[in-house]
């Protein structure tokens, strides 16, 4: 009785465990798509962050601002936002633009550069730069907004998200006060064009 | 002991069978069109966008300006309820709501300084919209007026709130160092702006 026991209890024990293993593993089903004002406020806010290519370009504006100092770095993100949705109204009249993709890319190129370099242009010169590349970006999140759960809800997450996006390069702008942190964004700067050269090449088709 | 637990057994199951249902929760009185009154706006992302768009302008204008719309706010959502009830107030469509949150937004990202009768004047037009809107979802046994009493209460307590805490934010008398704060205000005025244009467009586009 004992023995035959044993044997039950040997044959359910790796059984249970298997399957207490299984079900700790599992992932969560995600049967229903997100909708209303929930999803598209996480779709809005996730847009700009899940595009490589978007979220160092916004970075990469914000350390700029931070590098070239007064005025650039309050006029930027009071008025970027503003550039970007003019974009975004073109995306969402359907209005298309040339080459949308391989400009995005090369916003992130020459920003990533800019930074590097700590190019100093002109305010003028800059703000025309950023506000052309800020049409560019905007476009690709507008036309995403006819298809959202909520477009206003979007709209919101969108404009939040690259927001915060700007602070954060602003943010790590700050560091130029201090000689080594100088270098350190000069090398993050050099990171974002690396990073937008392959994106730049990956559109043209030169790597897969 | 027997005879004497069987009466106490039998005094506290008649307690127990006599006790009303707890009304812990005042929504299940006629209290509850308050709180759909009150609650309603807070529901709707454009209600909550266009209010808070107006008592950040007020708050940044400086509280001699602002406290105006702590009497005026509510009493413009009443006369836009009373105004949609009496004569059926057509609504303002999404092209015009979103054009007023563009409006908003660029008076504050330009940091304007609006005369305190065209700030009130504003945040009246602005009431008027929004109760009208608010009184389209009444529903036929809605006591109209504890609903009204809930969206004034709403009206008062998020214009106040949202005003006080951009006064507080922006602390006008602290000096050149917080100088960020009034540029941070404005910065946020950009992002509403930009959420207004792109709801334009997309009134235009569908």
């Amino acid at each position: 009785m004992t023995v035959r026991h044993s044997i039950a209890t040997s044959r359910v024990l790796p059984r249970l465990l298997t399957a207490l293993v299984a079900l700790v593993l599992a992932p969560p089903a995600f049967a229903h798509e997100q909708a209303g004002v929930g999803g598209g406020l996480l779709s809005g806010l996730l847009h700009p962050l899940t595009g490589m290519d978007h979220m160092i370009a916004m970075v990469a504006v914000g350390i700029w601002g931070a590098q070239l100092g007064v005025p650039a770095i309050w006029v930027l993100p009071i008025t970027f936002p503003l550039v970007m949705a003019m974009g975004g109204v073109l995306g969402v009249l359907r209005i298309p633009l040339p080459m949308s993709e391989v400009v995005i890319a090369l916003s992130a190129l020459i920003l990533g550069a800019a930074v590097a370099m700590r190019l100093r242009l002109p305010f003028v010169a800059a703000a025309v730069v950023v506000a052309v590349f800020a049409i560019f970006h905007g476009h690709a999140h507008g036309a995403e907004l006819p298809g959202a759960a909520n477009p206003l809800a979007y709209g919101v997450g969108f404009v939040v998200a690259t927001g915060l996006l700007h602070l954060c390069g602003i943010a790590i702008g700050t560091l130029t006060r201090w000689p080594a942190g100088e270098r350190l964004i000069q090398g993050l700067g050099v990171i974002i064009a690396a990073l937008g050269g392959y994106f730049l090449a990956q559109t043209l088709g030169a790597v897969a | 002991m027997n005879f004497r637990f069987g009466r106490s057994f039998v005094a506290v199951a008649a307690l127990v069978a006599q006790a009303p249902a707890a009304q812990a929760h005042i929504v299940a009185s006629r209290l509850g069109d308050f709180y759909a009154g009150a609650l309603h706006p807070l529901t709707d992302l454009q209600d909550i966008v266009l209010w808070l768009a107006m008592g950040v302008l007020a708050g940044s204008l400086g509280a001699a300006r602002g406290r105006w719309l702590v009497l005026v706010f509510p009493l413009g959502l009443l006369a836009g309820l009373v105004l949609d009830r009496m004569f059926g107030v057509p609504s303002a469509g999404p092209a015009a709501d979103a054009g007023i949150i563009l409006a908003l937004g660029l008076l504050l990202a330009a940091a304007a300084r609006i005369p305190t009768a065209l700030l009130c004047a504003m945040a009246f037009g602005l009431a008027v919209t929004r109760g009208a809107a608010n009184a389209a979802d009444f529903a036929p046994e809605t006591d109209r007026l504890l609903f009204a009493a809930g969206l004034a209460g709403a009206g008062y307590a998020a214009i106040t709130l949202t005003m006080a805490l951009t006064l507080a934010f922006r602390r006008p008398d602290a000096g050149p160092s917080m100088e960020w704060r009034g540029i941070a205000i404005r910065a946020f005025g950009g992002w509403i702006a930009a959420i207004g244009l792109m709801m334009v467009g997309f009134a235009f586009a569908s």
